[in-house]
């Protein structure tokens, strides 16, 4: 009989284990709480066919108004604001908000999900976002955001007539003939100015069609509405200033603008206090040349333009600035000289500080530049987009 | 060093020879101690199990609650049919501050991913990233799924983990079954948990663009909620000024919190009974120990003789009885566990069947459980051995004489035992007719009444066998007599085991009686109420409410299809009572499926009008359990509802019966319901067949013209009937199950209680046996005290099983579920109960029988 009491108390014993190998499991999930990481995702690729949709390959297809709006069949949009404001103090500024629309898939492509299945009103292949960004120049701060939404429900898009462009409530929007409206605003920076046209819309490259490459297509419809005079508010660091300065817009589309050997490009657009205003930029390649199809255009005063070609300038890095944030190294001052229209100016950024950390990493901010136009002292103030420093741009926008 | 008599050094005994004295009784008569720990370990074991479904379902709910809300503080939330999606750019522009997500969801069951529902979750991940971190922007790869996702109007996201188990590689398909559709989905991206919690959580998700939602799920142009992270109300502002009528801003955790209470009454019922087989299994460690203690007087008088203190017999009899409780329950606790994933799968299935759809996936066992169930196995064995350690401790060294003091003690206390018994049937019976919405409360009077009415059973036993006495004395002689004597001369013992058995058969009776009851009053109810011919509804997932809508094309064709007299449409929707802030079912008709032979609890006005007032619109009708949870006085005055249009009042017209919702439910004309919400889809239809036409016969003509459609179930109102009962027997198996262990438990008990008795008796068997009685006869006397034992317990039984069974169905069920029902009990369920009854205490006394039969007599005789 004794042996009846071991079994038991012998059977007791996993029983008891068990119970105990239960405790720590359990107490050990508790204890891991709700720190949790972001999940790790695992995607099926998804290949983009580049050659379906629209290539911009027309000189003078630029018709305004109707192309103020978006270009859904091209790949790649966007619409740029950039200036330079001062407060009546004297106060400095620089602010850039811009919209970018890309097609997730050719034209026609997104079918529904069977043949009697209406699309959601949400269903888009059309995706928006913005950036905004404020230098306060004079205390060195630099404000930017980034948002993202669907061109879809009304929370992103854009349209020709009457001009709008907007992701949620940042927007850029028509205000009476020649007149936009421009708001955005996060927790910390709120943006609202009245950008008045003074020059009829400027085409850039071939009546419209800037090269970006040497392949035909390889191309992006350019244009641009400079020296926009504007006035509003800005609100920073629970401060309001009344602010006034010059706008410069770029609106541009196109489909796979970059050359494969592409790794970025420096962007430049001054407005000089003689009324004239300049557009640039150089495509750098990975064996450190210029792309040939680099080029600009010199606006004069009464809108006529001078189109500008790789060989019609000379730059010369005079300064450089190492990000802390990303270690990417700017080239942030300048020499230029540009031959075809005499001109001679030294300058760059108003402050270093300006790169956008956001889904790219890029630098974009106000400069300034002082030299000579025909042998009379200019000055200017711009925007500078300097990218493929951080990482390189090849595939993306 | 002292010597070991200096008077001034003398010790206490030591407990040690106690403790080995113990030791070698547990060896020496194991089955007693065996028996003990079986009824222990059943007890624990019911306990644990149900509290192992509980927390299962509990935490599965949590889980899946805390994997959608991510770190949602505030929620949007509308009517049946969800919300405008316009509100959302709206409230992205005004708002922009707050945070604000948008979802579309819904369960779905996937072909390739289990039985399990799964909860389809459409979310707009450009809105995402503050709320759930489960698809990182930014990161490499992220790019793709996004794209992905967006623009292929099948791609779907789930878990890794869930794609592991059932073999799913990127790029497979997937069927969804929605509403009776098959919707193919490709398994477009794995999200990779980074913790063990995060992990459970996303295993029942599979993620899509909102716009996949809205297309897979046929709610274009609706959003289900949309999410908000507020840090105070200040920041709230803005969106209330905004906010639509019949959109409600409520906190993430109300809203959960409003589903979760469904299941409150269902879960606490279930506790309540597992109590219940622990309040059988202390009986029966009572018993055990008060046993073993009469049976060891002799000993324990020796023990004091030799200088043990009350005291130390005191500990030793409760530390014995913990011992036991405590291996008892550790093999509760094992069997516990292996119930326990019987349990979640029953409970699991309730809950869908009434409440919700919850998927349980993980079988959860919290350590409180653990400790619960050894604390409270102990606890009971140590409880229950009270009495008898004190009888232990009582035991003086002269007191060793005669078990007669021991008896006559016993029927000294016998009124006092009588009149607490009373006094606490009394107490129970008023706790439980205490007015007020307490389930806690009630139970506790119903423990009280059990309890009591086993403390009047010695009683109403010596009542009963002086009663009984001349007719067994006529109908068995001599070993008649002897054996009704033998009972009310052992009442210290016999009692008790008269009582075990007398709660377990009553509390067979009690249950018994209920859900035949219930079953009768609900199968009575529905076939008063679905007097239409055909019912014709999507199939859904959960049997007891049917959330999809019916396609406008068969709900067209039905009504007009050859036969049909009048179709009634019903629109099956959960809506909030913002007085409770609980989600009610309500259903919007335009005709009445009963045809007039409905009942009613009441009726405002005409009874012969009530449908044209009804249908005009002039009020609603609500349900009896809606009238008890809102504690609500007759005439009812009106409900106010969360309309589309902002919270409105409604005249009650009638209360009617409906046993498919515990949280009430209301009626409402179809005119007043469009009037009212947004929501023209319907659920189902209803059809009246033209009299000269078999319904068999039109069922099957529907159905061939209906042909290829998944998305319409066509069933006659008979096979609905008996889908419904099937719901309902399904619901009850966990009571059935829960039932049935009591029983055991109880069994056990009697087994235990007999046989110890029986054994005691040796001596005195064994003096018969010299004086010439035959094993025949012996055989016969032990049957017949089993078998008055058993007759006895079940005669008891009955009326404390009746008296269970009303309090069960009058108060315990109207108060857990606000349903009424007619009590019905056929005199085969009370003979059924009284059988089982005398069947246990006969076979309790088979195996005393056989090991008298076999005695040596002058050894039994010679015991002294």
């Amino acid at each position: 009989m004794n042996r009846v009491m071991i079994v038991i108390l012998a059977a007791a014993v996993p029983i008891a284990a068990l119970f105990l190998l239960y405790w720590p499991d359990y107490a050990g999930k508790k204890a891991e709480t709700k720190e949790s990481a972001a999940a790790r995702s695992v995607f099926l690729e998804t290949r983009v066919d580049t050659d379906a949709f629209a290539r911009a390959t027309e000189p003078g297809a630029i018709e305004i108004p109707a192309d103020r709006g978006p270009h859904e069949d091209y790949q790649t949009e966007w619409w740029y604001y950039t200036g330079n404001l001062s407060s009546e103090e004297g106060r400095r500024f620089g602010y850039q908000l811009t919209f970018f629309r890309r097609a997730l898939t050719p034209p026609g492509h997104h079918d529904a999900l069977s043949g009697d299945n209406t699309p959601s009103a949400w269903r888009t292949n059309q995706i928006y976002l913005a950036h905004f960004a404020v230098s306060d120049i004079d205390n060195g701060r630099f404000y930017h955001a980034e948002s993202f939404a669907r061109g879809a429900m009304e929370l992103a898009g854009a349209a020709a007539d009457p001009y709008a462009v907007w992701l949620e409530d940042w927007h850029a929007t028509s205000a009476g003939p020649g007149v936009v409206q421009l708001h955005a605003r996060t927790d910390k920076a709120t943006l609202d100015l009245r950008l008045k046209q003074t020059l009829p819309p400027i085409l850039h490259g071939d009546a419209g069609l800037s090269a970006k490459g040497p392949d035909p297509g390889n191309a992006s419809y350019y244009y641009s509405i400079v020296r926009q005079e504007t006035g509003g508010t800005l609100f920073i660091d629970g401060r309001e200033y009344d602010v006034s300065g010059l706008s410069w817009k770029d609106h541009e589309y196109s489909t796979s603008v970059l050359p494969e050997d592409a790794t970025g490009w420096d962007w430049f657009s001054l407005q000089f206090d003689d009324g004239t205003a300049l557009m640039f930029f150089r495509m750098r390649l990975a064996d450190g040349t210029l792309e040939d199809a680099s080029s600009g255009t010199f606006i004069h005063s009464d809108g006529t333009t001078t189109p500008l070609k790789k060989n019609d300038w000379e730059t010369e890095i005079t300064d450089t600035w190492k990000s802390p944030y990303s270690g990417a190294v700017y080239p942030v001052g300048w020499r230029i000289e540009i031959g075809p229209v005499d001109l001679e100016i030294t300058g760059g950024a108003l402050m270093n500080a300006q790169e956008m950390r956001v889904s790219t990493t890029y630098w974009e901010g106000a400069v300034a530049f002082e030299g000579t136009r025909k042998g009379r002292p200019v000055s200017a103030e711009g925007y500078l987009e300097m990218t493929g420093y951080a990482e390189t741009m090849a595939g993306r926008l | 060093m002292p010597s070991r008599n200096d008077i001034s050094s003398r010790r206490k005994l030591s407990q040690a020879p106690l403790w080995r004295l113990a030791w070698r009784r547990m060896v020496q008569r194991p089955l007693q101690y065996i028996l003990m720990i079986c009824g222990v370990s059943v007890g624990v074991a019911m306990m644990v199990s149900v509290d192992v479904a509980n927390h299962s379902a509990g935490r599965a709910f949590g889980l899946s609650v805390e994997a959608v809300a991510g770190r949602t503080t505030h929620r949007l939330s509308g009517g049946p049919s969800g919300i405008d999606e316009a509100l959302y750019p709206r409230l992205r522009k005004a708002a922009a501050d707050i945070p604000a997500a948008p979802v579309v969801e819904d369960y779905v069951n996937a072909n390739e991913l289990g039985e399990t529902p799964l909860r389809l979750l459409g979310v707009d991940l450009f809105a995402e990233g503050p709320f759930r971190d489960y698809f990182p922007f930014g990161e490499a790869g992220m790019e793709d799924g996004i794209i992905r996702l967006l623009t292929d109007p099948r791609a779907v996201a789930l878990s890794m983990e869930l794609a592991k188990r059932y073999g799913l590689s990127l790029g497979d398909n997937i069927t969804l079954v929605y509403g009776g559709r098959e919707i193919r989905a490709v398994a477009a991206g794995f999200l990779v948990p980074t913790d063990a919690l995060q992990q459970e959580a996303l295993e029942g998700i599979l993620f899509c663009d909102i716009a996949t939602a809205q297309e897979m799920l046929g709610m274009h142009g609706r959003l289900s909620r949309i999410d908000l992270i507020a840090q105070d109300k200040g920041d709230l502002a803005a969106v209330k000024a905004i906010l639509p009528v019949g959109v409600t801003l409520e906190t993430a955790e109300a809203q959960s919190n409003a589903l979760r209470q469904m299941t409150a009454a269902f879960e606490l019922n279930l506790t309540a009974l597992s109590l219940l087989a622990m309040v059988v299994g202390m009986f029966l460690i009572y018993n055990a120990v008060s046993f073993s203690v009469v049976q060891r007087r002799k000993l324990f008088g020796i023990l004091r003789c030799l200088g043990a203190t009350g005291g130390q017999l005191f500990s030793l009899v409760l530390v014995e009885a913990a011992v036991v409780g405590f291996v008892g329950a550790l093999f509760g606790l094992g069997l516990g566990v292996f119930l326990g994933r019987f349990m979640v799968g029953l409970v699991t299935q309730t809950i869908n069947d009434l409440y919700f759809v919850l998927s349980v996936r993980e079988f959860a066992v919290p350590a409180a459980t653990l400790a619960k169930g050894l604390i409270v196995g102990t606890g009971a064995s140590v409880l229950a051995a009270l009495a008898p350690a004190a009888e232990a401790m009582a035991t003086t060294p002269q007191h060793t004489l005669t078990r007669s003091s021991l008896e006559e003690s016993s029927r000294r206390t016998l009124p006092g035992a009588t009149v607490a018994g009373g006094g606490l049937s009394l107490a129970g019976f008023l706790l439980l007719m205490m007015p007020g919405e307490s389930l806690a409360i009630a139970f506790s009077g119903l423990f009280a009444l059990l309890f009591g009415m086993a403390m009047l059973t010695p009683a109403i036993t010596v009542g009963l066998i002086q009663l009984a006495s001349p007719l067994t004395a006529h109908c068995f002689g001599i070993l008649g007599r002897m054996a009704s004597r033998g009972i009310v001369r052992n009442l210290s013992r016999t009692a008790v085991a008269i009582a075990a058995l007398m709660i377990a058969v009553s509390v067979i009776v009690g249950v018994s009686v209920m859900i035949g009851s219930f079953r009768a009053t609900v199968s009575g109810w529905l076939d008063n109420t679905f007097q239409a011919d055909i019912f014709l509804s999507p199939p859904s997932l959960s049997a007891g409410r049917v959330q999809e809508s019916l396609n406008p094309e068969v709900i067209q064709l039905a009504a007009g299809f050859p036969g049909v007299r009048q179709a009634v449409t019903a629109r099956q929707v959960r809506i909030t009572e913002p007085e409770m802030s609980r989600m009610i079912d309500m259903v919007a008709v335009d005709g009445d499926v009963s045809d007039g032979s409905r009942p009613y609890r009441f009726v405002d006005g005409e009874r012969d009008t009530l449908w044209d007032r009804f249908l005009a619109g002039e009020g609603v009708m609500i349900s009896e359990a809606l009238f008890h949870r809102k504690n609500m006085n007759l005439p009812p005055g009106p409900i106010s509802l969360m309309t589309d249009k902002g919270p409105r009042r409604f005249p009650v017209l009638a209360i009617y019966y409906n046993y498919t919702s515990d949280a009430g439910s209301i009626m409402m004309g179809r005119s007043l319901y469009r009037a009212k919400w947004d929501d023209p889809r319907i659920t189902s239809v209803a059809l009246f067949i033209d009299d000269d036409r078999d319904i068999g016969n039109t069922v099957e003509e529907l159905q061939k013209t209906l042909r290829g459609r998944q998305d319409v179930l066509i069933q006659s109102s008979r096979s609905l009937r008996t889908a419904a009962l099937e719901v309902f027997d399904r619901t009850f198996t966990i009571t059935a199950a829960l039932q049935l262990l009591a029983t055991v438990v109880a069994f056990i008990g009697v087994l235990s209680a007999l046989m110890s008795l029986q054994l005691e008796r040796t001596r005195e068997l064994g003096v018969l046996r010299a004086t010439g009685m035959t094993t025949g006869q012996m055989w016969r006397l032990t049957f017949l005290e089993t078998g008055i034992i058993g007759a006895v317990a079940g005669l008891l039984a009955l009326p404390v099983g009746w008296v269970l069974a009303w309090m069960l169905i009058h108060v315990i069920n109207v108060m857990s579920f606000g349903w009424s029902m007619e009590m019905t009990a056929s005199p085969g369920l009370f003979a059924e109960a009284f059988a089982v009854s005398l069947a246990a205490a006969l076979l309790a006394g088979i195996y005393p029988a056989y090991r008298l039969s076999g005695m040596n007599i002058p050894e039994a005789i010679r015991q002294e």
